[in-house]
């Protein structure tokens, strides 16, 4: 069922193509599959869970636009064309026949008076691709279900179409590392509580107690974070930006024990640390042991080689880079580039297709641009 | 024309009344108070006079885009206009922060609808530039073409104080960004947005005068922030300071 598929009725709010693709989410011994719809206008996805109802199976859920506010229930249903004639999809496919999903979606108004049809056009690009979502998944500022940096949004990034994460990491006052963005507590990233200043200036035990983010939920530790990665999702990357000055050995710890879990799991899951400033290169080269430590550096190319690391992260800001992008990989270097999130940039990005994976804020736009890209 | 006219003078003889009674216990008729100069008041310097101005603008930044850091960014700002004829004036602004500039060209037709109420309709194309070359930051540049319809209403609030509002649309022609060797261009007529600018124009010293006002933009996207590639279809509020000295 995954696939790109071509849009007829709906096209004008959703534009002529569509990425279906599933995503899952594990609690204890459940497994709860999602279908995600990314489209290439106003980075839009959809976000479906699967029912059987009567003779048919019905996604229903809801979309969303995140470049503005808009955002509206769908109802679909599986259909495949069988000799040109529309029937209920019986579970498997004939030679000929071809997927459809349709239905019904409402925008402004709650009422689904609106067709939407979705037919099976190719399958997805296959070529590996890294889509990592910015903050865990995403900005508060998008409008997000769930808070940046947050357990929620974590469980959430798979189906805006991550296949990794970047998180943000900082020391509370008694040196417990958590997820949080800014400098300072601030009415942009959490509720109005009175505290204010920097998040460093509390311990963890206030910070649980006090302080919700924007949607409710408490600043994480980053080992919540990364149990909630290992146990919880498929994402297979982990970038943890260094946020903080000072000693690296606690992070350097908590990402050897979670790649360690993730092994036991049988997750290939990569746990990286981010190296932004010289800061944090020298806390880095201040570690005593550096073994099975992998670091991800986003200064320039000299400082990526003698550090020895694995994956080089320049700003989209720089431009493609090809000829020292080229130069990293044949080194045996992976290259990401951040935080980019323009679509028509994005999309010149992954045509010229050089980077192996893109940082964004609009995971949806790289996965949509990503997986329709035609080797 | 003339109804309109008619009717914009009773409202604003009416509202003039509320607003301004102070103005009269300087017991002088607008009749006779003398032409003063100003770059945002509707009405045209004289066939073949200059006006200038120079000053500076600060643009705070909206929270979505800069999000805990709000800064006042600070730019250069000239204007030049030009009387063609009694109604009719060429304006021209240049802002600048070095990294980035904006060159403005309008035509505006003012005229009086009360001895204190003025009136001008105009109409700027503005074209920006900006370059930002920051070792392992940026290696970017953009430019693009705006042009904004406005119209301006004045009012002489007392013998030396004017109060300009003015109301313009904001409308996208072309956008063009560079990164590196790799660019994109948006070459679709879009409306971008709406602004309001309030402006007091009075005497300041030497028979020199000035310019002082707020202005307030609710865009999708503002020159000055080009560099932080805004993402948002939703209009952003752009606060701005205005002064000027008039030369």
């Amino acid at each position: 069922m995954e696939g790109v598929y071509t849009v007829s009725n709906g096209a004008s709010q959703f534009g002529d193509q569509a990425v279906l693709k599933w995503t899952y989410l594990f609690t204890g011994t459940d497994t709860t599959h999602y279908l995600s719809i990314f489209t290439g206008t106003d980075a839009t996805y959809f976000n479906l869970e699967g029912t059987p109802e009567a003779d048919s199976l019905v996604l229903k859920g809801y979309w969303r636009k995140l470049v503005n506010a808009s955002i509206g229930e769908v109802r679909l249903i599986l259909r495949e064309k069988h000799n040109g004639k529309l029937q209920l999809f019986k579970g498997s496919l004939a030679p000929g026949d071809t997927l459809v999903v349709d239905g019904l979606y409402g925008d402004k108004s709650a009422a689904l008076n609106n067709q939407l049809t979705l037919t099976y056009n190719r399958p997805l690009n296959p070529k590996p691709f890294s889509i990592m979502a910015h903050r865990s998944g995403g900005r508060t500022s998008d409008l997000l279900p769930a808070s940046e940096n947050s357990v929620e949004i974590i469980k959430l990034a798979s189906r805006l179409g991550a296949t990794g994460i970047e998180v943000d990491v900082r020391f509370t006052k008694d040196g417990v590392p958590v997820l949080y963005h800014d400098n300072t507590l601030n009415l942009r990233l959490i509720q109005k509580n009175g505290l204010t200043g920097p998040l460093e200036d509390y311990t963890y035990q206030q910070l649980s107690t006090l302080v919700r983010l924007i949607n409710g939920e408490k600043i994480p530790t980053l080992e919540e974070a990364l149990e909630t990665v290992v146990n919880n999702t498929s994402l297979n990357f982990v970038w943890l930006d260094t946020k903080y000055i000072g000693p690296m050995d606690k992070v350097q710890a908590i990402q050897q024990k979670y790649r360690q879990k993730a092994l036991l799991a049988g997750r290939n899951l990569r746990i990286i640390i981010g190296l932004p400033t010289t800061e944090a290169v020298d806390s880095y080269k201040a570690l005593a042991n550096k073994d099975n430590t992998p670091i991800l550096c986003e200064l320039d190319t000299s400082i990526t080689r003698s550090l020895d690391a694995r994956i080089w992260a320049p700003r989209w800001t720089l431009g493609p880079q090809t000829d020292e992008v080229l130069a990293m990989q044949a080194e045996g270097l992976t290259v990401f580039v951040w935080t980019l999130d323009e679509p028509e940039f994005i999309r010149e990005f992954i045509s010229q297709n050089h980077f192996d994976g893109i940082l964004s804020n609009y995971s949806p736009v790289v996965a949509y641009y990503h997986y329709i890209e035609q080797q | 024309m003339v109804i309109l006219r008619n009717i914009v003078a009773r409202i604003s003889q009416s509202v003039g009344l509320l607003v301004v009674v102070a103005s009269f216990a300087l017991g002088q008729s607008p009749e006779s108070w003398p032409l003063q100069p100003g770059i945002y008041f509707p009405q045209a310097p004289l066939p073949g006079k200059w006006r200038k101005s120079v000053g500076a603008v600060f643009t705070t930044t909206p929270p979505e885009l800069t999000e805990e850091v709000r800064v006042s960014v600070p730019a250069v700002d000239f204007n030049i206009q030009r009387g063609l004829t009694k109604h009719l004036f060429l304006a021209s602004r240049f802002q600048t922060q070095f990294v980035q500039s904006n060159l403005g060209l309008g035509l505006r037709w003012a005229t009086p609808l009360t001895n204190r109420l003025f009136l001008s309709a105009g109409y700027d194309v503005t074209g920006w530039l900006g370059a930002l070359q920051i070792k392992d930051v940026f290696a970017s540049e953009a430019y693009g073409v705006e042009t904004f319809p406005s119209i301006s209403m004045g009012y002489k609030l007392t013998r030396d104080l004017r109060l300009t509002v003015k109301s313009e649309a904001i409308i996208d022609l072309y956008y063009r960004s560079q990164v590196g060797n790799l660019a994109v261009v948006y070459n679709r007529r879009a409306i971008n947005g709406f602004a309001f600018t309030f402006i007091l124009e009075q005497p300041f010293y030497n028979q020199r005068h000035v310019s002082v006002g707020i202005r307030a933009a609710y865009s999708n996207f503002n020159w000055q922030l080009w560099s932080l590639y805004d993402t948002f279809d939703r209009n952003l509020f752009y606060p701005q300071l205005i002064f000027g000295f008039i030369l």
